[in-house]
């Protein structure tokens, strides 16, 4: 369909026209056969009573049959349907008073004439015809104006008395065959009738075109009102797309099937934009976060190579570049774990134990914890899931690593593992400083850290709790977080158990 | 000149203290916003170097307290370059600001001329007399010839250039000479004053006894 036009509006104007044009000839060409057969049928109705007519003045002619005039109210249907010229006294004018009655009876049937009286009728303007042929074959009589072509007709088994139609090129003809054998023709021109069909058929295609032009303009005007939202849909759209986010299609009436489109989009829109928004916020975050060691490193080295320093210099000069260099490096490895945790949707899932795991982490952190003279505790009870084993792992080392920063000398940090109501539990809590409530609900934001300072001390870039809160999101689960300052915080990461049974 | 810098991350508070002492500055240090505010509003700075990004006290909150009562003039060091937040600093009282990273020698540029604004000089060079003072060089020249100053002494003849035809004291030197870690010994000022006078002319620097000392217009 390459050649329709792509435009929609153009596309329904098409079949829409198609549709129409055929709607209007079927019923145009309908009409007009229908037409012309009540033609036909009036014609052939006509020819029968000429025909009766003629076998009447047949009958009048055969032996025994004279002397029975046609009945007059006959006779005058004849002169209507023949076109015969009247005069004053509405009688036929060929009819002059006297000269009626001249055909005689009793002449053999060779030798048959028709009455004057009947030939004279077929002179009318109307062009009706007749041929008589007897019953060998040889014509006794047939009117000026017959064609030269008409013959006598070859019907093998002649019924008598039984009219037959037959059209002749533009003539139709009417026969009958006596009993005895005779045969009666009438026929008549239709060409006059299939003038004024033709004329009807102009006047038909003439009015159909001013429907048609009419329908088409009618379509038109619809299909560019149903096509006027697409059209502001499509405008609405282009803008977005030429990065103007915040733009919305204005939605009128929500009730149609384009208003609920729209509806639709601008929510798709507004999903767009918003994560488009949380795209660039952590873009500028990210750049953000690299600005600083950045700034360290470039002002490290501009201040040492503005003059000849000794070798200490030098040394803690390169000492504070690498200090800033593995800030750099930790935060563009927790860059690139969130961004791979963001692409894959399924974690890897895996029948394990929470116990046995938590188990393994805390062997990893014990030193640590020994270093900073913090007690490690644990409740461990059997807790299989199914879980990401690495995944869960990471978490742990995350949550166990913070709570070791934070927490002061003396303090303690339990890890517990438990079952709960189809859910698997880590749970790590220490009796530290506390969170102020004011932070907690943005704990697990993207680079949000509960001191607006980010130096060396505190460490971290604020992604390790994103990074817990996406790897639990991955596992169908939620991590979350209770705290009172002075008193400790607990976090607890809480994942479905799948259909892991308690007993293994 | 003294100045405070306030910076968190220590690597570079201290890479920035350095490079501004070695380009003659007196330079006091402070890593969050409650110790600057303290500092600014105890001592007569020429110049702030201010993060936004601070503990306890952003730097926003700290200019815009500071601001009640010194108009000291602040160089903003933002790491975010975002367009409100540069005009939000602006807005509060902060004189200029740069967005990190950023290239020591545009501190420097921008430090002089925030200063050199403050002291009502738009000009980079100040011509006394037969003495010139070429600020963005740091050289100063007697009748066409440059004269050999140590930094301390340029600083000196800087900060009375900067003042000429006013009268400075002694307390007022001390403050914009040293920093805070310096055991400023009285006489040390007298003879970095006498050695001026040694280098560019015994009437350049005026003493005016009970009051301090002034360059003539």
């Amino acid at each position: 369909m390459n050649w329709l036009p792509t435009s929609i509006r153009w596309r329904i104007q098409v079949w829409h026209g198609l549709l129409l044009l055929v709607v209007l000839a079927g019923f145009g060409l309908t009409a007009l056969e229908l037409q012309k057969i009540e033609m036909q049928r009036r014609v052939d109705g006509q020819l029968g009573i000429v025909l009766s007519y003629l076998h009447d003045g047949l009958e009048m002619g055969r032996p025994g049959g004279a002397g029975r005039p046609p009945e007059r109210r006959e006779d005058a249907v004849m002169d209507f349907l023949l076109g015969v010229p009247l005069d004053d006294n509405r009688r036929p004018l060929h009819e002059r008073p006297g000269g009626k009655g001249k055909g005689k009876a009793g002449a053999p049937p060779q030798d048959f004439k028709l009455p004057d009286q009947h030939v004279a009728k077929f002179s009318g303007p109307n062009g009706f015809y007749y041929a008589t042929w007897n019953r060998d074959g040889g014509s006794f009589g047939r009117s000026a104006n017959t064609p030269a072509d008409v013959a006598r007709p070859a019907v093998d088994s002649p019924g008598a008395l039984a009219v037959t139609w037959e059209s002749r090129g533009v003539n139709r003809e009417a026969f009958l065959f006596t009993p005895p054998g005779e045969c009666l023709l009438v026929g008549r021109s239709m060409s006059a009738d299939m003038q004024a069909i033709a004329r009807m058929a102009w006047w038909y295609t003439g009015i159909g075109g001013i429907v048609l032009a009419l329908g088409l303009a009618g379509g038109w005007w619809l299909a560019s009102r149903a096509i006027r939202p697409v059209e502001k849909i499509s405008a609405a759209a282009t803008r977005i797309a030429q990065g103007h986010l915040s733009e919305r299609i204005d939605v009128k009436n929500t009730d149609d099937e384009l208003g609920s489109l729209a509806a639709v989009l601008n929510d798709t829109f507004a999903k767009l934009d918003a994560s488009f928004a949380q795209q660039a916020r952590f873009t500028a975050d990210a750049a953000h976060e690299l600005r600083t060691p950045l700034t360290v490193v470039l002002t490290q080295a501009q201040l040492a190579l503005a003059r000849e320093r000794g070798a200490a210099e030098y040394r803690e000069t390169i000492e504070s570049c690498q200090r800033a260099a593995k800030r750099m490096q930790g935060l563009v490895e927790s860059l690139l774990e969130l961004s791979k945790l963001d692409a894959t949707t399924k974690p890897d899932l895996r029948p394990c134990d929470l116990a046995t795991i938590s188990r393994d982490n805390i062997d990893l952190i014990r030193p640590l914890a020994d270093e900073h003279r913090i007690q490690l505790k644990s409740n461990l009870q059997p807790t299989p899931c199914s879980a990401d084993q690495k995944r869960i792992a990471q978490v742990l080392t995350n949550l166990l690593s913070n709570a070791v920063k934070y927490s002061r000398a003396g303090d303690e940090i339990t890890i517990s593992t438990h079952r709960e109501n189809g859910s698997a539990l880590i749970t790590v809590a220490d009796t530290g400083p506390g969170i102020g409530s004011a932070h907690l609900p943005h704990l697990f934001d993207r680079f949000y850290r509960a001191d607006d300072s980010r130096n060396r001390a505190t460490g971290g870039a604020g992604l390790g709790l994103a990074i817990c809160k996406s790897i639990a999101e991955a596992h169908g689960g939620t991590i979350t977080v209770e705290s009172e300052l002075e008193r400790g915080t607990k976090f607890t990461l809480r994942i479905p158990a799948g259909n892991q049974s308690s007993q293994c | 000149m003294r100045l405070l810098v306030v910076e968190d991350e220590p690597d570079l508070l201290a890479a920035l203290s350095k490079a501004l002492r070695e380009e003659g500055y007196a330079v006091d240090e402070a890593e969050d916003g409650e110790e600057a505010l303290f500092k600014a509003e105890a001592t007569d700075y020429d110049g702030i170097v201010l993060d936004v990004m601070l503990p306890r006290m952003n730097g926003m909150e700290m200019l815009k307290r500071l601001r009640k009562t010194k108009k000291t003039p602040v160089l903003m060091l933002t790491a975010r370059g975002a367009l409100d937040e540069r005009v939000r600093g602006l807005d509060l009282g902060a004189d200029d600001y740069l967005p990190k990273p950023f290239d020591l020698a545009e501190v420097f540029a921008r430090l002089r001329s925030i200063i050199r604004r403050s002291a009502g000089e738009a000009r980079n060079v100040i011509q006394l007399g037969p003495v010139k003072v070429s600020m963005r060089l740091k050289v100063v020249s007697l009748n066409g010839e440059p004269v050999t100053l140590t930094a301390r002494e340029y600083s000196l003849v800087e900060f009375l250039a900067l003042r000429h035809g006013s009268v400075v004291s002694r307390t007022q030197l001390y403050e914009h000479l040293f920093d805070e870690n310096e055991d400023s010994l009285s006489n040390l000022l007298d003879v970095h004053v006498s050695n001026v006078r040694k280098k560019l002319g015994h009437d350049f620097i005026v003493t005016r006894r009970g009051h301090g000392y002034s360059i003539e217009a």
